[in-house]
């Protein structure tokens, strides 16, 4: 086969996706709600065929390598794809019944360009990835426009529009930088820099960290993450919560640890500072909120600080817990931000004082939100006590110790947070008393995160085996 | 199937029943139905036990399967998975059938309950199986360790079943403090352990100093668990659970898991001395002590309470003398006996809605089956020649017998005596004499209560005859022989009997029966811990609350209100505004250069 068919097979299989749903919804006579599910057995579809079919390989000049560590991340976000549909399949028919396809249609287009990032070696190719990735998520944070309950303060446009500038901001930052390191190089392979760069090469370097630290939601670049998530419509903001911020994972750890591995005494103390940032301002700012959303939000950025950290280590081991993590947080953050969402859909608000009662209304639910809020805390036996544990280990063995007792310390004011959400849900009383309604498709997605938390708690080996898999592959510059 | 997943199946098919049951509740509270969920689990686990047993017996070999439990790193810290072996399958076997038993004996005893109390029963029971089990197939200390733990929460739940009543309440919390006060040894006989070999492995050869350490923590678990003396206290409490609770747990395994873990870590014990010296002595004291106290007991099952913490004793002391199989084979046999001895106590007791032997009497008559079942039962406890009993107490008493170990073997011979002595009491209280005005009204209980008696009395009376076996499986030397020993051990029991005839058939009483009493009110040993809890415990909870109110508390308002007011004056940076978002990606990148130029 062509070696680039083979190596895109899966990123052309989503795209072909979205032009199918397109085309299917211009046909007519089908309506949104089976565009949806069949959106996600399509995804479903490519998840499946990624174990079958191998698309390890590269193509001329080394522009795109696919293996191990490729697999991986296609993997998690197709997971995290799949989940994100079928958790938004009910709000988009109920809300934005004529407009169902495109916004699965952006959504896969976004994925495509996500399923690219990891592999790609070569800056035009990750810089075009980069934002096929995230320009149609301005999109849809800004879906719900003005329609909507009459009573309900139209957001949506806000939301796009702020992470439009922020995104553009950082996007133009990027781009100068890239200029600069180019520019100095003469080449646009990302393998291209000399062991001795030069300072304008370095400067060009931090720029584009400052990029990608956009769409992680990092500090100082994490402004426009409390008022999106808040705007936008929930089930698409648990995607955003997660997916890009895997993408923006893979793209800062390509460009670091593969393009600028030589560096690594000069830009790994840039990271560790966005990661000590991220982890207090993350924590602190997460304490007073009231809207959950805006809670998960910030909670957000201080735990996109913990992966920082293990990318912060540079070592094999470091790498390989961060895709643990992330790979984790994919299910824990998603679930978390589904069952606020079906939560708020029957009491109609997001703040965590509406969720009082959730656990006598709805016990699945309930029970769901606390076992990913304990996920988030880290508290042992859920997965997300495994993730902080092995970062940090990561981060101690490659004498990060500081940076590790910093995170431990602001750790503990997320327990504060993360438990003040719980307590709402369990101990308060709430004033409506009828079971939450929740559509299949939601309440299968929810099911799965919280089958995939609790199971990868008790046992958390394949993943960890998978991720070492991946790190290595990585490592080893495949 | 292989052997492994045979072991799997009788482990995870009980876990399946409970996990049905709790996730289904209708089932659960229905009742009836989860007693058919939970028999089915029990059923499916000795089915397999079973299969292994034949697997055994036709040659098989040892297997051990393993998988990475906690990762660190690519390194494994910890396994899981299953051991068969000689240990493991007769002691899954033995779980298993005394498990059916009781829980078939269960759906006839706890028929009054209320639908919802019987279901939470049968959940419970399996949750026990599942926990067991695990106990039992454990390759490795630290998953011994987290059922063990499993096993003690589902006793304490069980114990606290009728919950609304205060005494059981506090039974329940009582036996959870003293259990969990012993564990403490285990968990910190596994760090040393992994700190000084980094292993969970039994067959781990630490230093002698390292070894001891070990073995003297696990001990202190094992004195918890297994009740021995001073730790005793919170097995005649327990029997405020329902009865045949008493019988599993109480009696026939859970308790007896000290024995087994002792069973299991043999190759580390055998690397301490020191600790055995102590075991022996720890566990000849408790035989003594408790079958003394069992004499005068008023209350049926605190006198098979008491008798299950001397005989546990026994087996302490010949794990103690070195002689693991001995402890091994008397935990099988006693399984048997004790479990048919509960159940069949509580067969009495539903028929006279009574513990006390007082209002019992003159029961054989009215009950015949019940009183063959306690009768074997007991002459297997006394160590009747013939019964099962009698050939794993010889055994033990044999391991004793000129090894130096005299005085042990006296003490523990009186005791033979005394147990044939008490159990000829309460067979003469309970089903000879006159009858009471409660014990007018009973009647036999059904098949369904019945039929487990009679499952169990053939291995209380048969499976004393399988000691050969049983050695040839542990490769322990085993051969009986005519000696002092047998001969002593018997003559013990039969004049205990007789003793026992003569003062209580004439309705009298046992000598010193006025010093046990006082002995057995005053509770000095509870009394000890009770102060111990409130001098110590108490006195360092009180200034830990002091130390917490005042500087700890102190400190973390202020750490709070500073935080809060931080992320309140904080906030104002967050302005809503995008302009200023977009000013802060600015100053972030400024930043960022200027690490990058200035390093």
């Amino acid at each position: 086969m062509n070696a680039w068919l083979q190596v895109f097979s899966l990123d052309f299989a989503v795209a072909g996706a979205a032009i199918l749903i397109l085309a299917l919804d211009a046909m007519g006579g089908i309506s949104g709600r089976v565009l949806g599910w069949f959106t996600a057995a399509l995804l479903g579809a490519v998840l499946v065929a990624s174990f079958f079919f191998d698309p390890s390989g590269s193509v001329p000049h080394g522009v795109y390598v696919a293996g191990a560590w490729v697999l991986f991340f296609k993997r998690v976000f197709l997971v995290a794809g799949i989940l994100a549909v079928l958790g938004s399949l009910d709000w988009l028919s109920e809300r934005t019944p004529r407009r169902q396809a495109e916004y699965y249609a952006l959504m896969l287009f976004s994925l495509t360009g996500m399923m690219v990032v990891p592999g790609a070696r070569d800056w035009v190719l990750l810089l075009v990835a980069f934002e096929l990735m995230g320009i149609p998520l301005y999109v849809l944070a800004a879906w719900a426009k003005t329609d909507g309950p009459a009573d309900e303060p139209k957001v949506g446009p806000e939301a796009g529009m702020k992470l439009f500038v922020t995104g553009a901001a950082s996007s133009a930052f990027t781009l100068f930088g890239l200029a600069l390191v180019i520019g100095e190089t003469g080449s646009t392979a990302l393998s291209a820099l000399p062991a001795q760069a030069t300072m304008l090469t370095h400067v060009g370097m931090m720029m584009v960290i400052a990029g990608m630290g956009f769409k992680l939601g990092a500090v100082p670049f994490h402004m426009w993450v409390p008022d999106t998530y808040q705007g936008a419509p929930t089930p698409f903001v648990a995607f955003l919560s997660v997916a890009p911020k895997a993408g923006g994972l893979a793209a800062l750890t390509v460009v670091t640890l593969s393009g600028w591995g030589t560096q690594q005494t000069f830009w790994a103390p840039a990271i560790a500072v966005i990661a000590a940032a991220s982890m207090v301002v993350g924590n602190i700012f997460a304490l007073p909120q009231t809207d959950v959303r805006r809670l998960l939000g910030f909670s957000g950025v201080a735990q996109i600080g913990y992966v920082l950290v293990a990318l912060g280590a540079g070592s094999q081991e470091g790498v390989a817990m961060a895709l643990f993590f992330i790979a984790t947080y994919v299910f824990t953050n998603l679930g978390a931000f589904l069952v606020v969402h079906a939560a708020a859909q029957s009491s109609g608000g997001h703040e965590t004082a509406k969720l009082a009662g959730l656990s006598r209304r709805s016990p699945w639910l309930g029970a769901s939100l606390l076992v990913f809020l304990l996920s988030l805390a880290g508290i042992p036996f859920v997965v997300g006590f495994w993730a902080k544990l092995f970062v940090f280990m990561a981060a101690w063995r490659a004498g990060l110790g500081g940076l590790v007792v910093l995170g431990l310390v602001v750790a503990v004011f997320g327990l504060f947070y993360y438990l003040s959400v719980a307590r709402s849900t369990f101990m308060s009383e709430g004033t409506a008393q009828e079971p939450i309604r929740a559509g299949l498709a939601l309440k299968l997605s929810i099911a799965v995160c919280l089958a995939a938390v609790v199971g990868l708690g008790l046992w958390p080996k394949p993943l960890v085996d998978e991720a070492n898999r991946a790190a290595s592959a990585f490592m080893q510059r495949h | 199937m292989s052997p492994s997943n045979l072991a799997i199946i009788a482990t995870v098919a009980p876990a399946v029943a409970a996990l049905l049951l709790l996730v289904v509740a209708p089932l659960r509270h229905k009742g009836a139905p989860a007693a058919w969920v939970t028999l089915l689990g029990s059923l499916v686990s000795l089915g397999s036990a079973i299969m292994l047993l034949l697997g055994r017996v036709d040659g098989g070999a040892d297997v051990r399967v393993t998988t990475p439990w906690i990762q660190e790193g690519s390194r494994a810290m910890a396994e899981i998975g299953v051991l068969i072996d000689g240990v493991s399958v007769p002691m899954l076997i033995i779980v298993c059938l005394v498990a059916l038993c009781v829980q078939l004996f269960s759906v006839a005893y706890m028929h009054d309950e209320p639908p919802r109390a019987y279901g939470r029963y049968f959940t419970l029971h399996a949750m026990f199986l599942f926990s067991m089990n695990i106990v039992v197939v454990s390759p490795n200390l630290l998953q011994l360790f987290a059922g063990w733990e499993l096993v003690g929460l589902t006793s304490y739940l069980l114990i606290g079943f009728y919950f609304a009543k205060p005494s059981a309440a506090q039974a329940a919390v009582k036996a959870f403090w003293m259990t969990k006060l012993a564990d403490m040894g285990f968990l910190f006989g596994l760090l040393v352990l992994f700190v000084a070999t980094g292993s969970f492995e039994w067959t781990s050869t630490p230093s002698a100093q390292v070894a001891t350490w070990v073995t003297a923590l696990l001990f202190v678990a094992v004195i918890g668990k297994s009740a021995q003396f001073p730790l005793h206290i919170w097995l005649p409490d327990a029997m405020e659970g329902p009865t045949p609770v008493s019988a599993l747990l109480h009696a026939a395994t859970m308790v007896a898991a000290g024995v087994f873990l002792v069973v299991r870590a043999d190759p580390l014990f055998a690397q301490a001395p020191e600790t055995r010296e102590v075991m022996l002595w720890v566990g000849t004291v408790t035989a003594v002590f408790a079958a003394g106290l069992a004499l005068v007991q008023k209350d049926i099952k605190k006198v098979l309470a008491f008798s299950t913490a001397s005989q546990l004793g026994y087996m302490v002391a010949a794990l103690g003398a070195g002689q693991a199989f001995a402890g091994f084979f008397h935990l099988g046999t006693h399984a048997f006996f004790k479990a048919l001895l509960f159940l069949a106590a509580g067969s009495v007791i539903h028929a006279v809605h009574s513990n006390s032997l007082e209002d019992m009497g003159g029961l054989r008559k009215k009950m015949p089956l019940t009183t063959a079942a306690f009768v074997i039962g007991a002459l297997s406890l006394a160590g009747v020649p013939g019964f099962a009993g009698f050939f794993s107490k010889d055994l033990v008493l044999g391991s004793l017998e000129g090894k130096g170990h005299w005085i042990p073997w006296t003490l523990l011979m009186g005791s033979a005596f005394l147990t044939a002595f008490y159990m000829g009491r309460v067979v003469i209280k309970a089903f000879w004499g006159n009858e009471s005005e409660k014990s007018s009204h009973a009647h036999e209980s059904g098949l369904a209560m019945t039929g487990p008696l009679m499952v169990l009395a053939i291995p209380s009376l048969a499976s004393g005859f399988l000691g050969g076996w049983l050695a040839s499986q542990v490769k322990a030397e085993y051969h009986v022989h005519l000696g002092l020993t047998p001969i002593v051990a018997s003559s013990m029991a039969i004049l205990g009997i007789v003793a026992a005839v003569v003062v209580f058939g004439r309705g009298g009483k046992a000598p010193f029966a006025g010093v046990l009493e006082k002995l057995d009110t005053f509770s000095l040993v509870d009394r000890t811990w009770a102060s111990g809890y409130r001098i110590g415990l108490l006195g360092i909870a009180s200034l830990a609350g002091w130390i917490d109110r005042y500087l700890i508390d102190g400190l973390m308002n202020f750490t709070g209100w500073a935080t809060l007011e931080g992320g309140a004056s904080a906030r104002k940076l967050q302005t809503g505004l995008v302009r200023d978002y977009a000013l802060m990606v600015v100053v972030g990148v400024v930043v960022l250069v200027l690490i990058g130029v200035l390093r």
